[in-house]
């Protein structure tokens, strides 16, 4: 990255089904606690940038609205599960550009809204009209994976088991339970060879995260870390044959991000990768480079990702244990970076991280690997 | 059943029932010779919008893989199946298949046939292409 952007303040609210607050009242829990970590008054923030997928419109506005923050320019995003990461990427490129030294960078979303059930397809998109879910499209996946590597439930089970391991010490996940191989298996199917428990649950929160130019970083001595690698790109359409088991997005997304940040996977301590299903976590170990194509599991069974690992995956719980309210994890990834690096994580500290990468990927959009994928590099 | 109460999934019924079986009509563009399903008005892979004809899609395809749906919105009785199936010419279609999970077999034949593929909250069949194990 040309000049770093340095991120000085983070914050959000646990994770939860919370349909009786408000989401306008989460979000500026989350805002509050972020400007507070960074030590700075709300008159700092220059621009705000919101990323929210499911809940509605306006939502930076609807949330800063109470707090009187009015006035200054809000840009809300959209970008399925990436909108977060692809907020955090935006606000980067305003500083970046010169355009503000101090940016509020918030996700939101509040899917107890929606009901139960499965996130809602677009109506007007072929595949939901055919039976298309969520589930279904990973689900799809694993079992093109099993048939190409010899995958079995058990492994697929793993995933969900070491999430729950790491993420029962984190006070702002949606659960915080252990959870067994056997009890994995004997949830209720989903979309098969998914259950309930290799699935991500639907729930609400927000994340926020306070980010600055170099000059605003260093006149509050935060100037400690920072983003390097920031790349967006979208699923590239197929009208024939595509790789369901080797992500091309995701290794696309994560390359650009690599030659900016001037590393490779192998510098990567910690990363917070979307495991939307237990084969999310699997596939994407491979588009990112942790491993060859077909070593995933044997990565998983090595314990290298685990909290005591050197390659640490998902310190926070990951989307299966942590949670996903949609808008909301993009933001969640970074404050999970930043406690790590800082060595604020507490009873699910990996040992002294330097380098930490945030992955989201989503929007089922038909013929497409996914809408979006957006990678963020975090260094200290 | 009254005639109202049936509609097509796509609603142009992009299909036609040779005596051989049920064929999908896609299209191919004579520039760049990408075939695609459904059809649409610009070639998504040169761009081009003068040479695109109808193409016939031929039979049967084979399954790329697929999953048996547990939770769904309304109107999707389950469980149902649903895969990908990768078609002759280089073409993907999604589709319900006939059975359950432990009948199919990554990389094995399908046929299309025309069926019910869910129900709207009124009790209107939906009725659209899917696919079967079993040949005509």
């Amino acid at each position: 990255m040309s000049s770093s952007v340095y991120v000085t303040g983070v914050g959000m609210t646990k994770f939860a089904r919370m349909p009786d607050r408000s989401f306008e009242e989460m979000g500026r829990e989350a805002v509050r606690a972020a400007l507070k970590d960074a030590n700075i008054e709300r008159s700092a923030v220059q621009e705000v940038f919101c990323g929210s997928a499911l809940t509605g419109r306006s939502m930076g506005q609807r949330v800063l609205r109470d707090f009187g923050m009015t006035g200054l320019p809000i840009t809300n995003v959209e970008n399925a599960c990436a909108s977060g990461s692809t907020a955090v990427r935006e606000a980067a490129t305003a500083i970046r550009a010169g355009r503000c030294d101090v940016a509020l960078v918030l996700g939101i979303d509040q899917l107890s809204r929606l009901g139960g059930g499965t996130i809602p397809g677009v109506e007007t998109d072929i595949d939901p009209n055919l039976g298309m879910v969520m589930p279904a499209v990973y689900a799809m996946r694993a079992r093109r994976y099993m048939h190409e590597y010899g995958m079995t439930r058990e492994d697929l089970a793993e995933v969900a088991v070491k999430a729950h391991a790491a993420g029962k010490h984190n006070p702002y996940a949606q659960f915080r339970n252990e959870v067994t191989v056997e009890d994995v298996l004997a949830s209720r199917m989903i979309a098969d060879p998914f259950t309930l428990m290799m699935c991500c649950p639907t729930g609400d929160g927000a994340a926020a995260a306070i980010l600055m130019s170099p000059q605003a970083a260093r006149v509050r001595g935060a100037d400690k870390i920072r983003i390097v690698g920031s790349s967006l790109q979208s699923g590239i359409y197929k009208t024939g044959h595509r790789d369901m088991v080797h992500s091309e997005l995701t290794k696309r997304t994560a390359k650009l991000a690599y030659e900016e940040a001037g590393i490779g996977p192998e510098d990567v301590d910690i990363a917070e990768m979307h495991d939307a299903f237990t084969i999310a976590e699997l596939m994407y170990y491979e588009a990112l480079g942790f491993c060859a194509g077909g070593d995933a599991v044997s990565l998983l069974r090595s314990g290298r990702t685990r909290i005591t690992g050197d390659i640490c995956v998902n310190p926070s719980g990951g989307l299966l244990c942590r949670g996903h309210p949609v808008g909301a994890t993009g933001l969640a990834q970074i404050c999970e970076s930043v406690w790590q690096l800082r060595g604020d994580a507490g009873p699910r500290q990996v040992d002294k991280p330097r380098v930490a990468l945030t992955h989201c990927t989503g929007g089922g959009v038909s013929g497409l690997d996914h809408g979006s994928c957006a990678v963020n590099i975090l260094v200290t | 059943m009254s005639e109202t109460s049936v509609e097509y999934f796509p609603p142009t019924k992009p299909w036609e029932e040779f005596a051989s079986g049920v064929k999908l009509i896609g299209m191919r563009c004579s520039h760049c010779g990408t075939v695609a399903f459904p059809a649409r008005e610009v070639c998504s892979k040169c761009g081009r919008d003068d040479a695109l004809e109808e193409k016939v899609l031929q039979g049967p395809g084979k399954l790329y893989t697929f999953t048996e749906v547990h939770v769904a919105p309304a109107g999707f009785p389950t469980p149902y199946v649903i895969g990908y199936v990768d078609m002759p010419d280089d073409v993907r279609v999604l589709g319900q298949i006939d059975g359950r999970v432990a009948d199919l077999n990554i990389g094995q034949d399908v046929h299309l046939r025309i069926g019910v593929i869910r129900a709207r909250k009124d009790g209107t069949q939906v009725i659209g292409y899917r696919f079967t194990g079993e040949a005509k």
